[in-house]
C-alpha cells in the first residue's frame, strides 16, 4: 500500500469509526495479517479495546480472518475495501434512482451497519420511512420487503457467508475461529419470511438529544420477544454489482456524447441483456443477435428493424470500437468490447487532465503520441504543427510529470547518445497508476481541509447547536414567540454569515471528493481489467 | 608571256566569316554539331583555322562545348546567357553549371566544392561574384537553419527546402496554422461528411486535438477525392467524457502538489488555491 492510500484509509476510518478503530485498522493495513496478541503488543492498546475494534471492522467487511496452521487466527485488513467508503454516497444515490426512497434507505442502512438480517432491516427502514410520511400514515413492511426482494433479484444485495454447519462426526475441539462458506446458488436467495407489520413512529417521550448512538436504539423499540425467524442469515451490499452498473453508465454516456441518444439506448439495452450472462470482469460480452436486441428494446423506442440494423452497423464501424460484430447468424451477432471501452475512458481521463493542467497544445501532442505509439522529436513537431522550441518545452514538461516516457533505441552497441534514437511514447497503464496515486492524495487533502474548516469554527458550531437545543426544548414546553426570538438572537448576524460560509465550503469539499472518486473509479476499473488479462 | 599567279581567295576564308558560318550551322542544328559536320560544310577550311574559330567562339561564350558518346559537340548558347557570362572565366562557368544542374532543390557550398574540385576560397569568391551578378541566389534551408543552398536566381525553391505553405521567410507561421485550424473546424462542424485533400495535415492536427475523427471508406475510382480506391472522411465529434473529476478540484491542477503535506509550509489547511476556489 502506498503512503497516500494509507493516509486516506486512516482519515476515513477516523471519521467514521473513531480513534481506536483507526489505530488498529491502520496498523493492520501497514503490517499485513497478524494474530491478535501481536496487534495488542504493537499498538499498545488493551486486549478488550482491540477486540471491540476488530469486531467493528469485521462487521463492516473491512477485516477478514483466517485460521492458519498451528491453530492461530490471523486478521487481515483490506485497504481497497476501506477506500470504497468514499463511494457510499454514490451507491445510495444509484439505489435511489433505481428503486426510489425505499431502495435508497435499504442500501443506506446496509452500508451503515455492515451486515444485517432481513427482518431487522425491513423493520428499520419501515420506521424511518414512516417518520417522513404525513401524520396517520405508516409504511407497510410488505412494501419494504418487496423492494428488498427486487434488490436481491438484481444482485445488488447478497448474503454474507455463513457458519458451516459441521457434522457431529468430527469429535475434536471446535476450531478457534469458524470458517464461513456460502453456496453460489444461495447468494441471492431471499428466505421465506412473512413480515407483517407497519413502521412505527418514534414517540415523543423517546425524543432525546440527537447524539444517541444507533446501537442502543433497538433495545428501546423492540416490542416482541419472539425469536427472529431468519437469525444467522445476514445480508450485505454487493459492491461489485454497483460497480458494474457504474461502468455501464459510463459506457452509455460516452456513446451518447459521441453519437446520439438512440445509439446510446441500443448500447444500454445490450448491456442490460448481458448483465446476467457475462461475468463483470470479462473483456467482452456474450454475442447478442440483432433479433434479440430488437425484441428487448425498451417499449418507448419503436424504431424499425432496418433502422436498428443500420445503427448497429454504424456502432460497429465507429472508430471508438465499443461495439464489435462477431458473426452473421440471427441477423448479425454483436458484442460490446468492455476492455476497450474501459481503456478509452481511462485514456480520456488522462487526456482531460493533460489538457487542464498544461494547455490544449500540450494535449494535442499527448494525443498525437498516443495515436502513433512511438515518435521522434522531429516527427512530433511535424505532425502537431507546433514550432520546435515550444514542442520541446511541452514534451519535457510532460516527461517530468511522467505522462510521457522515453524509449531508447541504440544504433551502436555502446549506446552512445549521439547515435541513439530517442522515441517518445505513452504507457497508459503506468500513467493511469500515477494519476490514481494523485487522486488518492487529492482526496486526502480535501478531507483534511474540510476537517480543518470545521475545527476552525468549532466554537461557533457548538454555540449554534446549544441554541438550537434550547429553542427545541422551549418549543416543546410551549414558549412564546418573543422568548424564541430572544434566544435566536444569541447568534449574531455576522456569525450567521460565518455559519453559512462554513456550510457552503463543507458542501463544496464534500462534492469535490465524490467527483474525484469518479475519476478513481474509471482508472481502477481499467487497471483491474488490464491486470486480469495479463 | 608573264605568269600571273592568282591565288584563289575563297569567300569564307576570313576568320570572321568562318565563325559566322559555324554559328549559322549551330542555329540550324540547335542540338549541337560535331566537328565532322563543320568539316563537311566547309571542306576547304583547314583544321587549324577551324580550331581557331571554334576556340574564339567558345571563349566569347557563344558556343557550348559538350561531350557526347560520338565525340565533341558544339552547341549554340542561349543568347541571353551568352551575354551574361561574358567576362566570367571558366571556373565561374563551371560552378554555374553545377548549380544549374541542382535544379530547384539547390546545392550546398560544400557539395559544389566536391563536384568542382576547387579550393574553398575560390568557391567563395566565385559564389560572391555570381550572386552580385544576380545569376544565383542563396536560400536558407528550413531543415538546418544555418545551411544555405544555392540555386539559379529565377527558380522557385522546392517545398522541402522552404517547408511549404506553412513557412514564410523560414519562420513557422503558427498564427497562420492556428487560424486555419479554427476555420477548418468550424467548416466541418456545419457539414456532416466531407472529403478533403490538400489540407490533410491541418486536419490531422484537429484529430490530435480530439475535435475531429477520420474514417476510411472504400470508394469507387473516379469519385472526387478518392485515392487508390479509398476515401478519407472527416467529421466533427464531441469528447466522450466531460472534464474528469480530478481537474475540478484544486489539487488536480496544483503546481506544488508534491510539496504539500499536513504540517508543512504548504498544506491543505493553508492552501491558497483552495481558499480561492472555495470563495468562488
Amino acid at each position: 500500500m502506498t503512503q497516500a492510500e494509507i493516509k486516506l484509509c486512516s482519515l476515513l476510518l477516523q471519521e467514521h469509526f473513531g480513534e481506536i478503530v483507526e489505530k488498529i485498522g491502520v496498523h493492520l493495513i501497514r503490517t499485513g495479517s497478524q494474530p491478535i496478541r501481536v496487534i495488542v503488543h504493537d499498538t499498545r492498546t488493551s486486549l478488550d479495546q482491540v477486540k471491540k475494534a476488530l469486531c467493528v471492522l469485521i462487521q463492516h467487511n473491512l477485516v477478514i480472518y483466517q485460521v492458519h496452521r498451528r491453530g492461530m487466527v490471523e486478521y487481515e485488513a483490506q485497504c481497497s475495501r476501506v477506500l470504497r467508503m468514499l463511494r457510499y454516497p454514490r451507491y445510495i444515490y444509484t439505489a435511489k434512482t433505481l428503486y426510489n426512497d425505499t431502495g435508497e434507505l435499504i442500501v443506506e442502512e446496509l452500508l451503515l451497519n455492515g451486515k444485517m438480517t432481513m427482518s431487522a432491516l425491513v423493520k428499520k427502514v419501515a420506521d424511518r420511512l414512516t417518520e417522513t410520511m404525513e401524520d396517520g400514515k405508516t409504511m407497510d413492511y410488505a412494501e419494504v420487503s418487496c423492494t428488498f426482494v427486487r434488490l436481491a433479484d438484481t444482485h445488488f444485495v447478497q448474503r454474507c457467508p455463513l457458519v458451516h454447519a459441521t457434522e457431529n462426526s468430527d469429535p475434536g475441539p471446535p476450531p478457534p475461529a469458524p470458517t464461513l462458506v456460502i453456496n453460489e446458488k444461495d447468494m441471492f436467495l431471499v428466505p421465506k419470511l412473512s413480515l407483517i407489520g407497519k413502521g412505527k413512529r418514534r414517540r415523543s417521550s423517546e425524543d432525546d438529544a440527537t447524539g444517541e448512538p444507533k446501537a442502543k436504539r433497538p433495545k428501546h423499540t423492540t416490542d416482541n420477544k419472539e425469536p427472529i425467524p431468519d437469525d444467522g442469515i445476514y445480508w450485505q451490499a454487493n459492491l461489485d454489482r454497483f460497480h458494474q452498473h457504474f461502468r455501464d453508465q459510463a459506457i452509455v454516456s460516452a456513446v451518447a456524447n459521441r453519437m446520439d441518444q438512440t445509439s446510446s439506448e441500443i448500447v444500454r439495452t445490450m448491456l442490460r441483456m448481458s448483465e446476467v450472462t457475462t461475468p463483470s470482469s470479462a473483456p467482452f460480452t456474450q454475442p447478442l443477435s440483432s433479433n434479440e436486441i430488437f425484441r428487448s428494446l425498451p417499449v418507448g423506442y419503436n424504431i424499425s428493424k432496418q433502422v436498428l440494423d443500420q445503427y448497429l452497423t454504424l456502432l460497429a464501424d465507429d472508430p471508438l470500437e465499443f461495439v464489435g460484430k462477431s458473426g452473421d447468424s440471427g441477423g448479425g451477432m454483436y458484442i460490446i468490447n468492455l476492455h476497450k471501452a474501459l481503456g478509452s475512458l481511462a485514456t480520456a481521463s488522462l487526456e482531460s487532465v493533460v489538457q487542464e493542467r498544461f494547455g490544449s497544445r500540450c494535449a494535442r501532442i499527448f494525443r498525437l503520441v498516443l495515436q502513433k505509439k512511438h515518435l521522434e522529436q522531429k516527427q512530433v513537431e511535424d505532425f502537431a504543427m507546433i514550432p520546435a522550441k515550444e514542442a520541446k518545452d511541452m514534451l519535457y514538461k510532460m516527461l517530468s510529470e511522467n505522462f510521457i516516457s522515453l524509449q531508447e533505441i541504440p544504433k551502436t552497441p555502446d549506446h552512445a547518445p549521439s547515435r541513439t534514437f530517442y522515441l517518445y511514447t505513452v504507457n497508459i497503464l503506468s500513467a493511469a497508476r500515477m494519476l490514481l496515486h494523485r487522486c488518492y492524495k487529492s482526496i486526502a487533502n480535501l478531507i483534511e481541509r474540510r476537517q480543518f474548516e470545521t475545527k476552525e469554527n468549532k466554537r461557533l458550531l457548538e454555540k449554534s447547536q446549544r441554541v438550537e437545543a434550547i429553542i427545541a426544548s422551549m418549543q416543546a414546553t410551549g414558549a412564546e414567540a418573543a422568548q424564541l426570538q430572544e434566544i435566536e438572537e444569541m447568534i449574531t448576524a455576522p456569525e450567521r454569515q460565518q455559519l453559512e460560509t462554513l456550510k457552503h465550503n463543507v458542501n463544496k469539499l464534500d462534492a469535490s471528493e465524490i467527483q474525484v472518486d469518479e475519476t478513481i473509479f474509471l482508472l481502477e476499473s481499467y487497471i483491474e481489467s488490464t491486470m486480469k488479462r495479463q | 608571256m608573264a605568269e600571273v599567279k592568282v591565288k584563289l581567295q575563297l569567300p569564307d576564308a576570313d576568320p570572321v566569316e568562318i565563325e559566322n558560318r559555324i554559328i549559322e550551322l549551330c542555329h540550324q542544328f540547335p542540338h549541337g554539331i560535331t566537328d565532322q559536320v563543320i568539316q563537311n560544310e566547309m571542306p576547304h577550311i583547314e583544321a587549324q583555322q577551324r580550331a581557331v574559330a571554334i576556340n574564339r567562339l567558345l571563349s566569347m561564350g557563344q558556343l557550348d562545348l559538350l561531350r557526347s558518346n560520338t565525340g565533341l559537340l558544339y552547341r549554340i548558347k542561349d543568347s541571353q546567357n551568352a551575354g551574361k557570362m561574358k567576362g566570367s572565366d571558366n571556373q565561374e562557368k563551371l560552378v554555374y553549371q553545377i548549380i544549374e544542374d541542382a535544379g530547384n532543390k539547390g546545392i550546398w557550398s560544400r557539395d559544389i566544392r566536391y563536384k568542382s574540385n576547387l579550393p574553398l576560397t575560390e568557391i567563395n569568391k566565385i559564389l560572391k561574384n555570381l550572386e552580385s551578378k544576380k545569376l544565383i541566389k542563396a536560400v536558407k534551408s528550413v531543415a538546418a537553419s544555418k545551411k544555405k543552398v544555392y540555386m539559379l536566381y529565377n527558380l522557385q525553391p522546392d517545398r522541402s527546402v522552404t517547408g511549404g505553405a506553412w513557412y514564410s521567410d523560414q519562420d513557422f507561421e503558427s498564427e497562420f496554422v492556428e487560424v486555419l485550424n479554427q476555420q477548418c473546424f468550424k467548416f466541418l462542424q456545419t457539414k456532416v461528411e466531407l472529403s478533403m485533400e490538400d489540407i490533410e495535415t491541418i486536419l490531422n492536427t484537429l484529430i490530435y486535438d480530439g475535435k475531429v475523427e477520420m474514417t476510411i471508406i472504400a470508394a469507387k475510382e473516379g469519385t472526387v477525392g478518392s485515392v487508390d480506391g479509398h476515401m478519407k472522411l472527416y467529421r466533427a465529434v464531441n469528447p466522450i467524457i466531460p472534464p474528469t473529476g480530478l481537474v475540478r478540484a484544486p489539487c488536480g491542477l496544483c503546481p506544488v502538489f508534491d510539496d504539500c503535506h499536513e504540517g508543512g509550509e504548504i498544506s491543505p489547511s493553508n492552501c491558497i488555491y483552495m481558499t480561492e476556489w472555495l470563495e468562488f
